[in-house]
């Protein structure tokens, strides 16, 4: 027994390690904590909730007294995040502006589980949160935790899915890309490069973003398209087998559109084995993609340039709080469509190195 | 229990042949098809076989060298886990970290060879790193073991833990060394040629070609089939005492003409003159036949007549047996086939129609074989008539689906097909008809049928694979050879699932496994070391997850920190409908490799088909479902006539 | 019933000896001057009802737990076992109730579990599985259980052949006396007498045989002496000449306390 209680105290003392070393990395800015991990900071929270009133009243002031006040903000960001190439990099323009405007920031990720995200909500709502930014992938199970945290007086924001349920649950203005827009632009990219047939591969089911890029895709493109669900990223193999499988099944696609980065790679990977030459598009960005663009074995990718889907919500619950200011003015706030594509891979890919693309 | 009993002896009652051989009293007789039913994985093998032939019907890519291909490379990682899993819950727990923990070892193989700098890249050559990073799955294993002993806590519960420990890990290492939720890239370590030829080299088939191909697929599959009749010939009729005779002579005439024909068939080109060649060959068939039972077996004892209350029972099963296979006919040739058009969400007309042609046919078929129940258990006339009847029907339903089948998803090939179901089972009629059936224990002529049995299918199988391996020069020449590249995955796939086999019931350890998950009290009373036993199963598991990180990881050359993360309870699944008990103590490993063909010829065989995706899920957990009450059927049904 | 008694009983060799154990749990005595003995070819009953220190007598004698008073002597020599393992190295088997087998796995490989035959095949170990099946079925036969299938699961033998095998397998493993913990108690009477005719074949066999239960019908039969506890202490050790089976059951139930409550018995039905 003696020997397992210093195994499992070795083992704590090295997670410890890891998770300073990760906090160092992200913020340097020890006084603020831009805690990454929302155990750490609820219990700020409290103090955030009393003194949230005084932000109000101070009516801006000078430099020094914001950033005192800044630091006692807290805004949760509550996502249906899986901790993904994608989110990571919303993650990082997150904690960059917190870090920067002196917040403090609870990052919740809910892994795709729409209950969790109520929870992290109904959390932050008992917790006096200064404001709220959240991601609509299942608009009907979150949209009424987010109406009752505009209730409670809560500025709300919605990011990177919800662009159409924004303005019913009285958020102040969504930020992102509408996923119909950039799938509009996917279609007239594959105009341009000759396909007939696209065969819309999406990684996740009932996802309502995944499902308006492939609507986007059919509204513009000139062709015939077949939306189909291939499988989990997580297994990489299967998706890709069965990519193969839909090309097999039918001769005359020419072309795929991954809803996702791994899709697209799992989709170049199938064409190998087809033996097939496809033109192939994707949805944001990880390395395997840029440097299959860059090799010219993958047409483009649409970047909807998530760090900004990080970095201005923040921003902007901060100056809402501070500031009184109310962005979008009705409209959203749109991060997209960017393209990435031979032309522009180098550039991406440096960016793309540093974390921020 | 009292029911089964009552029913055994109202069977023998009615039985007139049992009484007189038997020599064991308690000892209900089993035919060959009961006798072979007895093992755990014969649920989930007959419904292996039969989602393969579903698909392999509905849609032509599935049956090609590359779908098989294609299945087979998602069988073969969920497969080398599931056999696995299979082994830890014969020893009665569960272990939730083997998905995360697949993409884990691959993971960390990359950071080990990985040059990075300061923080990550061990920079290690990789046959350092991969004995390494194995180690380090094994210690996960024994800890998980250990933990699970020492606490006797769940392994669900300890298991989950470690679940999410690895998991976290992976994306907080990830994250801190390269700073990137994907790690790549493996072909950057040293040793990268040799080991990447190890875990993922590839065989495309265009690239080898073999011109007698062909022969070798039919020769072996006939011979195939022959041996397993043979063995199910030998372990269903009464071996006769006499020696040589003057029917063996018949029967080797009859072979001899029958395979003259044959071989001719094969050297000719006209086509009258093999269809006389055929005719030959099935007249010489039948000689051989004919004369093989009457050598071999006793000959049928005068059967009781069936009593006229079983025969109007027979021939009102036959009647409706007859009219639903009409209704199959009538309603195939009444929708149209080529039609595209959805009546309901996923049912196209076509798809509408192939299923009622099915199902109608196959419930027809079904009640016929009642009725041939129905008209007596003893061989007899009557039973052969109907018997005819059904290899009649079959024949016709052939030629309806040959001239029919003019959609590009229905396969010609099943023509020759249900005509080879129907003369095998012609074949079987014949001998029943003229030979006695054994009612009494004779280990020897079952083993050696299950060794013929084993002959024939592996005859069977390496047709099957030469023809899955190879192209031919007519077929290049002929354009469009649609490409097939077989992983080197499968094999490994092979060699785990034949080791695990072998190890479960050939060695003590295998024994002790089973001991310790069926009794874990009980197997300590007699010095089975049960703790050890258990967590050297959690150390299979994490090995095997070990191997599937390094197929992953070679394949792939970068790996997403969320790789393998939830597949822990498909594997789960797939030994569930391998036949193993979730309670432990009962299932084999090659059940948990057939379960995980099932799983994958599922999830492939639906865009295969072209179905719509949305219904996946659906047709997956139907599946799962059937296949589970089938082993329940079957297994109760085996352990039945046990007793 | 049948009576069993076999003859031999005075030429036999003493196989274990108990004389005066004692067995306290902090200040709770569990036994106390417990004294009997087992000779090979004979059955010894230990009677009891729940909680008069039977199980706390089998753990002493298998090794489980120690004695504080008293001495162990086995075939002439006092001993103090240190583990079961050690026990059954000195020819000690005990059979318990319902631990004793594997439901789900075959006959064989039950009553080898443990101990495996083991061939050289290439470098490896595998089971001998034809020797194995082959002795598994001739040893069963020889303790009258006719196996037709040693494949057969033991969940499909009926409780008195499940008991059985386990005798088997212990008498195989050259166990000198064998300790049966209840095996009658959860059976009906059909399979009871199928356990008491493979008790009287270990005894035929030579085997010492200690047989634990509650009830003095099943005792009565097969046993060559009795010894009745009551709340941790001996009510007495009989050779079978010494007390008829109707002292031993009055005995068993208590004597005086039943007579007693015979007695409150008949005077309330008389006040109803």
């Amino acid at each position: 027994m003696k020997k397992l209680m210093s195994l499992l105290a070795l083992l704590f003392a090295f997670a410890l390690v890891a998770a300073a070393c990760s906090s160092d990395d992200d913020s340097d800015d020890d006084g603020s904590g831009s805690s990454s991990e929302t155990e750490e900071s609820s219990s700020d929270t409290d103090d955030g909730g009393d003194d949230d009133a005084d932000a109000g009243s101070d009516d801006g002031g000078d430099d020094s007294v914001d950033l005192t006040q800044g630091g006692d903000l807290t805004f949760h960001m509550v996502t249906h995040s899986d901790d993904g190439p994608f989110w990571s990099v919303v993650k990082r323009g997150a904690e960059d502006a917190a870090a920067a405007v002196g917040v403090n920031l609870v990052w919740a990720p809910s892994n795709n589980d729409p209950e969790q995200q109520v929870a992290d909500i109904d959390a932050a709502i008992a917790a006096g949160s200064n404001g709220i930014a959240a991601s609509l992938a299942s608009p009907d199970a979150v949209a009424p935790s987010l109406e009752a945290a505009v209730a409670a007086g809560i500025p709300v924001y919605t990011l990177n899915s919800g662009v159409n349920q924004y303005k019913d649950i009285g958020a102040v203005t969504h930020i992102g890309q509408t996923e119909t827009v950039a799938g509009e632009g996917a279609g007239e990219r594959f105009n341009d490069l000759g396909a007939t047939k696209v065969l819309c591969a999406f990684q996740e089911q009932s996802n309502v973003g995944l499902e308006e890029r492939c609507a986007g895709l059919e509204n513009t493109f000139s062709g015939e398209v077949v939306s189909e669900f291939v499988g989990l990223d997580a297994d990489q193999t299967a998706q890709q087998n069965t990519i193969a499988a839909l090309l097999a099944e039918d001769d005359s696609i020419d072309a795929v559109l991954g809803t996702g980065p791994v899709v697209a790679v799992s989709a170049l990977g199938a064409s190998q084995d087809a033996g097939k030459e496809l033109i192939i598009g994707g949805f944001d960005i990880t390395p395997d993609i840029i440097s299959a663009i860059d090799a010219g074995d993958i047409a483009f990718t649409v970047d909807q340039q998530q760090y900004l889907q990080g970095y201005l919500p923040v921003i902007l619950m901060y100056l809402q709080a501070t500031n009184q200011n109310t962005a979008g003015g009705g409209l959203p706030v749109l991060t997209g469509p960017g393209f990435v594509t031979p032309e522009n891979a180098a550039e991406v890919a440096a960016l793309v190195e540093a974390g921020t693309r | 229990m009292n029911q089964e009993t009552t029913t055994e002896i109202a069977e023998k009652a009615d039985d007139p042949g049992s009484g007189a051989n038997a020599t064991d009293e308690r000892l209900s007789h089993r035919g060959p098809f009961q006798r072979l039913l007895t093992s755990p994985e014969i649920g989930a093998l007959i419904g292996a076989v039969a989602i393969w032939a579903f698909f392999w019907a509905v849609s032509v890519p599935f049956g090609t060298a590359g779908g098989t291909a294609n299945w087979l490379d998602v069988a073969a990682t969920l497969g080398i886990m599931a056999v696995v899993v299979s082994m830890l819950m014969i020893g009665g727990e569960f272990d939730l970290s083997s998905g995360a923990m697949t993409g884990a070892t691959g993971i960390l193989v990359i950071m080990l060879v990985k040059d990075i700098g300061e923080l990550g890249g061990a920079g290690l050559n990789l046959w350092i790193a991969l004995p390494l990073s194995f180690l380090a799955a094994l210690g996960v294993g024994w800890f998980n073991g250990t933990m699970v002993e020492r606490t006797s806590l769940p392994s669900f519960i300890v298991t989950l833990g470690t679940f999410f420990v690895v998991r976290g890990a992976k994306l907080g290492f990830s994250k801190l060394i390269v700073d990137n939720v994907q790690v790549g890239r493996i072909d950057e370590g040293a040793g990268y040629e040799f080991w990447v030829k190890v875990f993922a080299s590839t065989w495309t088939r265009t690239e080898h070609q073999f011109d007698n191909r062909d022969v070798f697929y039919n020769q072996f599959l006939l011979a195939g089939l022959v041996f397993i009749a043979l063995a199910f010939f030998e372990m269903n009729f009464r071996r006769s005492r006499t020696g040589f005779s003057v029917w063996t002579g018949v029967a080797l005439v009859g072979a001899v003409i029958g395979l003259g024909a044959y071989a001719g068939m094969h050297s000719t080109d006209g086509t009258s003159i093999n269809w006389i060649l055929a005719i030959v060959a099935a007249a010489g068939a039948l000689i051989g036949i004919v004369g093989w039972a009457r050598w071999r077996y006793d000959a049928a004892e005068p059967a009781a007549e069936a009593d006229a209350g079983s025969m109007a029972v027979a021939g009102r099963y036959t009647l409706i047996g007859l009219a639903l296979v009409g209704a199959a006919v009538l309603f195939a040739w009444w929708l149209d086939s080529t039609s595209e058009r959805t009546v309901a969400f996923l049912i196209t007309i076509q798809g509408l129609r192939a299923m009622l042609f099915v199902s109608l046919f196959v419930i027809g078929l079904v009640y016929l074989s009642r009725a041939a129940g129905a008209a007596g258990r003893a061989p007899n006339r009557n039973v052969f008539g109907i018997q005819m009847l059904i290899v009649a029907v079959i024949v016709a339903v052939a030629f309806f689906i040959q001239i029919e089948s003019a959609s590009r998803k229905f396969r010609t090939e099943f023509f020759s097909v249900m005509l080879l179901i129907a003369l095998l089972f012609a074949v079987w009629s014949v001998v029943s008809l003229i030979s006695a059936e054994r009612r009494t224990p004779d280990p020897a002529a079952d083993a050696w049928g299950r060794r013929l049995v084993l002959v024939g299918v592996l005859l069977a199988i390496a047709g099957v694979v030469i023809r899955l391996l190879f192209t031919t020069t007519a077929e290049i020449e002929a354009g469009g050879v649609p490409p097939a590249s077989f992983s080197v995955r499968i094999l490994w796939f092979l060699l785990v699932t034949i080791i695990a086999v072998f190890t479960l019931g050939r060695t003590r350890f295998g024994s002790w496994a089973f001991a310790v998950g069926g009794n874990k009290e009980a197997a300590r009373q007699v010095g089975v070391p049960a703790a050890r036993t258990k967590t050297q199963l959690f150390m299979i598991v994490s090995a095997g997850a070990w191997l599937v990180g390094m197929l992953l990881a070679f394949r792939l050359n970068s790996l997403q920190a969320s790789t393998g993360d939830g597949l822990e309870f498909e594997y789960i699944i797939a030994a569930v409908v391998g036949g193993n008990l979730l309670t432990g103590g009962y299932g084999s490993a090659a059940g948990g490799a057939i379960g995980a063909l099932i799983m994958a010829m599922s999830a492939q065989g639906i865009p295969f088909a072209g179905w719509n995706s949305d219904w996946r899920f659906v047709f997956l957990g139907v599946i799962l479902l059937l296949a589970v009450i089938a082993n329940n059927l079957i297994r109760a049904r085996a352990e039945a006539s046990r007793r | 019933m049948t009576d069993f008694t076999s003859d031999s009983t005075a030429t036999a060799a003493t196989l274990v000896e108990v004389r005066g154990i004692s067995k306290y749990y902090g200040n709770i005595i569990a036994l106390s001057d417990i004294t009997t003995e087992v000779k090979s070819g004979t059955v010894t009953c230990v009677l009891g009802d729940n909680g008069a220190g039977k199980s706390t007598f089998i753990k002493i004698l298998s090794g489980v737990h120690h004695h504080d008073d008293g001495e162990l002597i086995v075939e002439g020599a006092p001993v103090r076992f240190s583990s079961p393992r050690d026990a059954r190295d000195h020819g000690i088997a005990t059979v318990y109730q319902d631990l004793a087998m594997v439901p789900l796995m075959s006959v064989w490989r039950n009553f080898w579990l443990g101990s495996e035959p083991t061939r050289r095949f290439g470098p490896i170990k595998i089971v001998d599985q034809s020797k194995a099946k082959d002795i598994a079925v001739e040893e069963l036969a020889k303790m009258g259980i006719d196996i037709r299938d040693p494949e057969q699961p033991v969940g499909t033998l009926s409780g008195g052949e499940r008991q059985s095998v386990a005798i088997a397998r212990a008498a195989y493993f050259g166990a000198k006396v064998l300790i049966l913990d209840e095996p009658t108690s959860a059976l009906g009477v059909k399979q009871s007498g199928v356990v008491l005719r493979y008790i009287v074949e270990a005894r035929r066999r030579n085997l010492g045989v200690i047989f634990i239960t509650h009830n003095p019908n099943h005792a009565w039969p097969v046993g060559d002496r009795f010894m009745i506890l009551n709340r941790g202490r001996s009510l007495g050790d009989f050779a079978k000449d010494e007390i008829t089976q109707a002292e031993l059951t009055q005995l068993m139930a208590g004597g005086a306390e039943l007579e007693q409550l015979q007695h409150e018995l008949s005077e309330a039905t008389a006040d109803t």
